[in-house]
């Protein structure tokens, strides 16, 4: 549980994972009728949405279509762009061979790598352009066909502020707003979503002009608007529902802010709906204090060159716990896939 | 799968090989839909409740007469709340509404008598939002046993492979997911979550929507017409007729109803089957047009 005294760490909801039974069952197919041995990554795409209901979570889902096709299907695969409740998160997938394999892999160079793509999209000015590559993912995997039983382990690497950003204050967004300034909010983040282009864009920041008016903007916009006096929020599509935390995508979003924007007071948006509409009230604003002067803990030698040595890579974390514990998870679907035991299913 | 059942499929299937698709509308008369009218109403259940979303689902598996980004509608992470006090009273309360047909009572009616597994089934399990995949209950007729049921037996003790220091994130911006079980604690006064997936396809032997559950050990089990696996579904032979009952109950309250609402009444039909899963958001809406 969060602390609510001033000046407490800000913590981050983790993302949680789900992933279809189709997923595995076009990575069996895949794996038997295309990779065969290679065990070479393979870029896959996870989905998530701003949380739906006040009572639950969303997650990132993986399906079948996060996967490549399979060689027999032309390549006639629609695409999901604008799909309000898919937006896409790139991920990549390591799939072993063998159990040993599996366990061997070296977990934290893996999630040091996925960390290092955030950190070079961040100082390239590419997260700016596509927002999406803030939030990455990685998924580790063994594949046991010949049981039909699937071991995996998530990955969603966050680089790590050092020392953690302090919560000054957390509260509804309609709390934080003024009646005016909120139903302009609403509608804005409406409007949003409901375009195809901006749909699925998790990441934007929202310009407060003192006539209460909100206008949402691309991260890319944001140069050539931080002189014009206006308020802004730092709006981020939140898969979560606690009224206490924001959730994981926020923590390179900080990052990009913190070290690209040098910004040390930061109003951060955490955009959630209800139905599938704009909810002020489950959404929250939250103002937080990154220590800019001290930098990623690796920039601390390194005064001068600071946040813009874009070299040294700041710590990053992201292993997804398994019911509290540091272990990778299995799912059997000899029920769903077992040709002998779907036919006693059958018989 | 039942013999009988089996049969029927491969029955239905050849069926819905050489029938053409209803192109005319039946929707009063019969409590049916035609394809165009499935999409329109697909479209309005979109637009009105955007956690629906159309989906185009296995290449495989596409249906050449839906459009195919538009093969299924599906609605993901729902939330199944339950108080488990009120479980029988919930039930009772739906039968009330399944009345509406009560002619016989095979069907889709007999699936009340599932509630006590669920409860119990909940019981056991722990958080619902650690999702299905990890679900230890085991039984034959739920669709979750597919995912994890096996999870004694074919996992490997993970204790030996909890991971040594290197990944001890002693990070303290992390929550600690501690949260996930506050959420549910194990007391019967507090709400139960647990979430499912939804999805709606058009069944052309029936002329009938069909909901689809993943995660849920109701009724029968069989192949998703659009995704891989098994799923649970409410079987569709009744649904046109339940359908023509409401229909006609709302004409006759002078409301006119418009064909593209078939969805929203469809679901509202569906929650009263099973009831503790919050479908859909659209029971504020107004369900025709006054014929006034």
């Amino acid at each position: 549980m969060t602390e609510k005294e001033s000046g407490s760490v800000l913590q981050f909801a983790p993302f949680q994972s789900a992933v279809d039974e189709g997923f595995w069952h076009r990575l069996s197919s895949l794996k038997l009728n295309k990779f065969g041995i290679d065990e070479s990554p393979i870029p896959i795409t996870g989905f998530y949405s701003p949380c739906t209901n006040s009572r639950v979570s969303n997650h990132l889902s993986l399906i079948a279509e996060s996967l490549p096709p399979e060689p027999s299907e032309q390549s006639s695969v629609t695409t999901n762009v604008g799909n309000r409740n898919r937006c896409s998160v790139p991920g990549i997938l390591y799939n072993t061979n063998t159990f040993e394999g599996f366990h061997a892999l070296n977990k934290q160079g893996l999630l040091k790598a996925e960390a290092q793509k955030v950190w070079d999209d961040i100082h390239s000015g590419k997260a700016e352009e596509d927002c999406a590559v803030l939030s990455r993912f990685l998924l580790i995997s063994f594949a046991d066909i010949k049981k039909w039983s699937f071991h995996y382990w998530f990955a969603f690497p966050a680089l790590v502020l050092d020392p953690p950003a302090t919560l000054v204050d957390l509260r509804p967004a309609s709390q934080w707003l003024s009646l005016d300034e909120a139903e302009s909010l609403s509608a804005a983040c409406n409007e949003w979503r409901s375009s195809s282009v901006t749909t699925d864009v998790p990441f934007f920041f929202v310009s407060i002009a003192s006539n209460s008016h909100a206008t949402i903007k691309h991260l890319k916009e944001w140069p050539s608007c931080q002189q014009d006096g206006n308020k802004f929020l730092f709006g981020f599509y939140d898969p979560c529902h606690l009224p206490t935390n924001p959730s994981w995508p926020l923590r390179n979003f900080l990052a990009l802010i913190g070290s690209r924007w040098n910004l040390e007071k930061v109003c951060f948006f955490c955009y959630r709906e209800n139905r599938g509409f704009a909810d002020l009230s489950l959404s929250l604003i939250g103002e937080a204090l990154l220590s800019v002067s001290q930098g990623f803990p690796e920039h601390k030698n390194h005064i001068c060159s600071g946040w813009k040595d874009t070299h040294l890579v700041p710590n990053a974390v992201g292993w997804e716990f398994n019911r509290g514990k540091k272990v990778p998870r299995c799912i059997s679907l000899a029920q769903s896939m077992d040709p002998k035991r779907l036919a006693i299913s059958a018989a | 799968m039942v013999l009988s059942q089996k049969l029927h499929e491969a029955f239905k299937g050849t069926v819905e090989r050489i029938t053409n698709p209803r192109t005319v509308s039946a929707f009063k008369e019969k409590g049916v839909l035609s394809i165009t009218e499935f999409v329109l109403a697909g479209d309005n259940l979109v637009s009105k409740c955007p956690t629906w979303s159309w989906e185009s689902g296995e290449p495989s598996k596409r249906k050449s007469y839906l459009p195919p980004g538009k093969q299924f509608l599906i609605t993901r992470n729902v939330p199944c709340l339950r108080r488990a006090a009120s479980v029988e009273e919930e039930y009772e309360a739906a039968g009330g509404e399944v009345l509406l047909d009560n002619e016989d009572n095979d069907g889709w009616l007999a699936t009340h008598g599932n509630p006590k597994d669920n409860k119990h089934e909940e019981e056991e399990n722990l958080p619902s939002m650690e999702t299905l995949e990890i679900s230890k209950k085991n039984t034959i007729q739920s669709i979750a046993s597919h995912f994890g049921g096996e999870e004694e037996e074919d996992i490997p003790d993970m204790a030996e492979y909890e991971e040594p220091d290197n990944l001890i994130e002693t990070d303290p911006a992390t929550l600690q997911s501690t949260y996930l079980v506050a959420q549910e604690p194990d007391d019967d006064n507090i709400l139960r979550t647990r979430t499912y997936d939804v999805s709606i396809t058009y069944d052309k032997y029936y002329q009938t929507p069909r909901v689809w559950l993943t995660g849920y050990d109701e009724v029968t089990i069989e192949d998703h017409p659009h995704l891989p696996g098994k799923h649970a579904s409410v079987h569709p032979c009744r649904h046109g007729a339940v359908m023509k009952k409401i229909i006609d109950v709302l004409m006759s309250r002078g409301v006119e109803p418009e064909v593209d609402k078939y969805l929203f009444l469809f679901l509202k039909f569906v929650a009263s089957v099973i009831p503790t899963i919050e479908y859909d958001y659209t029971m504020d809406f107004d369900l025709g047009s006054s014929s006034t």
